[in-house]
């Protein structure tokens, strides 16, 4: 069997779901609709009579919506990742990293918090690290946790993550790991050709999600000084307060959920990942500096634009593969798609030390 | 300084690119009858099968021309008149002045020399227009992602003659015929497949594409279509097309069978003749312009790249090159001595890649047909097959043909070309390797010689890196 490369045509235009057709639309009306409810339903906005989601929950044996939330999440997963590899299984790289990513998201990000539920009372997500998840290194949260849970977030953040960044990429964390990017490759699949690979997207990119990266490390460090010197501060104290329950709804909830994923069946899977994770940000930045980059062959691009079109992240592939130039984008996380379905073998992803020229000679 | 191009391919396109980065205020027109913007024509059968839409294949964002200040000209011209310097342009359109002409016009489908070729339902698969033409007919239209814009732009100075007038609309064919064992015929067959069309594949020869592959290699890709549902039809003649409104059958030397739609994919030719009578010296065999190295044609105002251009190759003969990235080189010589500049285009030695249906290709150098004393092949089963076929001259490596994995065909051009040994080749074969992450590498036993298959070889020590 081929164990790389696309099997078979795709029909992606013809298919009008995938095509911003109408029934798009009502998908992503659907996503948006339950995203609101979810963060929502409890912030006054809806009538007691329609809150649903915590008894929902509890119906089904689950402690609260964040677990319902979960379990639906892993649903979600594993249904993409069978249309996925229907599709597109037959290349190594592909099952390898599917398979390890919805491992991480139904052991790491839900079998393990609800274990730790029933012993502890206390959730805790393996997989989500700082600045992801901003409170995983707030002081405050750090200290309710068991010891080595928080030396884990220490460790995981500031140090584990930029070693493998440099090594390996930003892929080790955004398309083996994440749970964001699991989602976005596996349910968010379908839709990968629509986010926009124009220079216009790509400047928008660099600014807002450069914004949200200052952001986190800014509350991060307000956040800090906060839990030292907050109980001397009240106002500050007040302040950092609202400031952190500000940027959890907008950043958690509106970025993250609402736009990030309701938004998949019309600007593509990785809006959040691509635009506004601080995560996202920080790791492109690493992988700026590492190893991690994308091969070209000389002179064998046809400039047919498949690369381009099936990137994620909106990169614009053809523009360095027709110029033969081997490269590393910050925003790449790393997929693989992009060599998957070059139909003349142009791109490699590889993690070679910087300024080796190509072909890697052993 | 005033430059014309006839053709926004990307021979034109990369001229042009050339002139402007050296010559910001120089007026650079392009002439194009086929389409608004420059696209990858390699790229048709996606937008066929919807996996590509026609924006898709637009390899620069649509600002190019007014950021690159090109003027464009959306129709087809009729001639030159090389004395006054300019193009004459159809529809009653006014003459286009130049002091330095470029003609970048491509190809065109070589028609069936058979009775019914001209049958609506027979069609191939080259312009946007034949792109549109079998989008209507499998699958109703354009994808969701819509048509190429101003579609009609060119008609008022077009007409039937031209390969970029569209073809009439026929409906959903019961059953399709390719004509042709090469590439682009294999293209249409995977569109065809993907469109769930019956196809039957009419090739001449014994077996499929042996101008590149042996009969082993040819033997596995023809399996593989079979196993997509593909009729082969190999070593048939082509009589004729038959019908009345629409093709309705085709005759070969293999008797009659029902069709309703058919591909002829026998090749292109040189998009020269608008030029006939012109002046311009043609290849006589081939249609193509006649240039010296430096592209320029017999009017030394006139160059000459692309698919149009009839070259010298590496073995001496004149003859067109029909490939993407020789166009694009082509296009930069041309684009240099527009400039006024002594660039000379120097053909270096063969290679391609394509995609047999899901099977990865790479060649390089000489393969053609080859006695078995003078070839290496290997064949790997198991968790990836490939086959590896290394042709010897003496006891020097001169080609490769490699199915079922990727390679990076200029190291393979490197051994080629520092005419290195079977011993050595097979040792650093690795350095070539190009698969993506997780495929296991190629591993070929020792013990393989010039003329031995693998299945001879008893000693399985393995060879070159793990
Ligand atoms: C289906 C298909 C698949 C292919 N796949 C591959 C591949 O995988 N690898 C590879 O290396 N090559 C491939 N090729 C070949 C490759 O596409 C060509 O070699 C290349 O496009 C040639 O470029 P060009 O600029 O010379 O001409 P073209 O791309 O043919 O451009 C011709 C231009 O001239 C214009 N023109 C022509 N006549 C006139 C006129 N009278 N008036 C005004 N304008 C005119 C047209 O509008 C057009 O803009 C493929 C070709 C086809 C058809
Ligand atoms: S790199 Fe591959 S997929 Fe991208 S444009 Fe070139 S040939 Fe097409």
């Amino acid at each position: 069997m081929d164990r790389q490369g696309q099997n078979g045509l795709l029909s992606t235009f013809r298919e009008g779901w995938r095509s911003r057709q109408a029934s798009a639309w009502l998908i992503a009306g659907l996503l948006i609709g339950f995203y609101l409810w979810l963060y929502f339903e409890d912030r006054g906005w809806f009538p007691e009579s329609m809150k649903l989601m915590d008894p929902a929950a509890q119906a089904v044996g689950l402690r609260n919506r964040w677990f319902l939330y979960g379990f639906l999440y892993c649903l979600a997963m594993v249904g993409g990742a069978v249309y996925y590899l229907r599709r597109h299984g037959n290349s190594r790289y592909n099952q390898i990293r599917i398979a390890v990513n919805l491992l991480v998201q139904t052991l790491l990000a839900f079998t393990l918090p609800f274990v730790m539920y029933v012993f502890t009372n206390q959730d805790f997500y393996a997989s989500y690290l700082w600045p992801l998840k901003i409170e995983y290194l707030y002081p405050q949260t750090l200290e309710h946790y068991p010891v080595y849970i928080a030396i884990y977030c220490v460790l995981a953040a500031l140090v584990a993550t930029p070693i493998l960044a440099l090594t390996l990429g930003k892929r080790w964390y955004c398309s083996w790991v994440c749970g964001c990017g699991g989602l976005a490759n596996t349910f968010g699949d379908p839709w990968r050709h629509l986010t926009s690979s124009s220079t216009r997207s790509w400047r928008f990119e660099k600014v807002t999600v450069h914004t949200v990266l200052v952001l986190a490390v800014s509350l991060t460090v307000l956040v800090a000084v906060d839990f030292f010197w907050g109980a001397s501060l009240p106002r500050y104290h007040s302040v950092v307060g609202e400031l952190r329950s500000l940027y959890g709804l907008f950043v958690g909830a509106i970025l993250a959920g609402v736009v990030g994923v309701g938004l998949y069946p019309l600007f593509g899977p990785r809006v959040w990942c691509r635009n506004f994770c601080p995560m996202a940000a920080l790791l492109g930045l690493t992988q700026k500096l590492g190893r991690f980059r994308i091969a070209v062959k000389p002179d064998m691009c046809i400039s047919c634009g498949n690369c381009t079109t099936y990137c994620e992240m909106g990169i614009d592939v053809r523009a360095y593969a027709q110029e033969n130039e081997s490269f590393t984008r910050a925003a790449c996380v790393g997929c693989g798609m992009c060599a998957h379905v070059c139909p003349r073998g142009v791109l490699k992803l590889e993690n070679a030390p910087k300024g080796k020229s190509l072909p890697v000679v052993g | 300084m005033n430059i014309v191009i006839i053709g926004n391919g990307v021979a034109g396109i990369e001229a042009a690119r050339t002139v402007r980065r050296a010559q910001p205020a120089w007026s650079i027109t392009l002439v194009s009858e086929e389409s608004d913007h420059f696209i990858s024509r390699t790229a048709l059968m996606w937008v066929v099968s919807g996996q590509l839409s026609h924006r898709c294949i637009e390899p620069h964002e649509r600002d190019l021309y007014r950021r690159e200040g090109f003027t464009r000209v959306r129709a087809r011209a009729v001639g030159v008149d090389l004395a006054a310097r300019r193009v004459l342009l159809g529809g009653g359109l006014d003459p286009l002045p130049y002091d330095r002409l470029l003609v970048a016009s491509g190809s065109r489908p070589r028609p069936g020399p058979w009775p019914g070729s001209d049958l609506p339902g027979v069609g191939s698969l080259v312009t946007l227009q034949d792109c549109e033409w079998l989008e209507g007919a499998l699958h109703g239209g354009a994808s969701h992602a819509g048509r190429p814009p101003n579609p009609d732009a060119h008609h008022g100075s077009s007409g039937p003659t031209s390969p970029y007038w569209p073809k009439p609309a026929v409906g959903r064919p019961r059953q399709a015929a390719v004509v042709g064992g090469g590439l682009i015929g294999i293209e249409a067959v995977e569109v065809l497949v993907a469109a769930k069309v019956p196809v039957r594949f009419y090739i001449r020869e014994d077996w499929f594409w042996p101008m590149a592959l042996d009969a082993r290699e040819s033997a596995w890709i023809a399996e593989r279509m079979r196993e997509h549902g593909v009729e082969m039809r190999l070593g048939e003649e082509l009589v004729a097309f038959e019908g009345g409104e629409r093709l309705e059958g085709v005759r070969s030397s293999g008797g009659t069978e029902p069709a309703d739609l058919a591909v002829v994919a026998i090749g292109v030719q040189p998009n020269t003749e608008w030029l006939k009578g012109s002046g311009l010296e043609r290849d006589e065999r081939s249609g193509g312009l006649r240039v010296d190295e430096h592209l320029r044609t017999s009017d030394p105002h006139v160059f000459a790249a692309g698919d149009c251009a009839a070259v010298r190759w590496a073995d001496g003969s004149v003859r067109p090159e029909q490939l993407w990235y020789t166009a694009r080189d082509q296009g930069r010589v041309a684009g240099r001595n527009l400039l006024g500049e002594d660039a000379v285009y120097a053909r270096g030695p063969w290679y391609n890649s394509a995609k047999l249906m899901d099977i990865e290709y790479t060649t390089a150098g000489l393969v053609g047909d080859v006695p078995d004393e003078r070839t290496f092949f290997h064949e790997e089963t198991g968790a990836v097959h490939s086959t590896t076929r290394v042709v010897l001259s003496g006891d020097r490596v001169v080609g490769f043909n490699m199915l079922g994995r990727r390679w990076d065909h200029s190291v393979l051009v490197r051994f080629i070309e520092e005419e290195r040994s079977l011993d050595h080749v097979l040792d650093h074969l690795h350095e070539a390797a190009f698969d993506t992450e997780f495929v296991p590498p190629l591993v070929i036993p020792a013990g393989g010689t010039a003329g031995r298959r693998n299945d001879d070889n008893d000693d399985d020590r393995p060879r070159g890196r793990a």
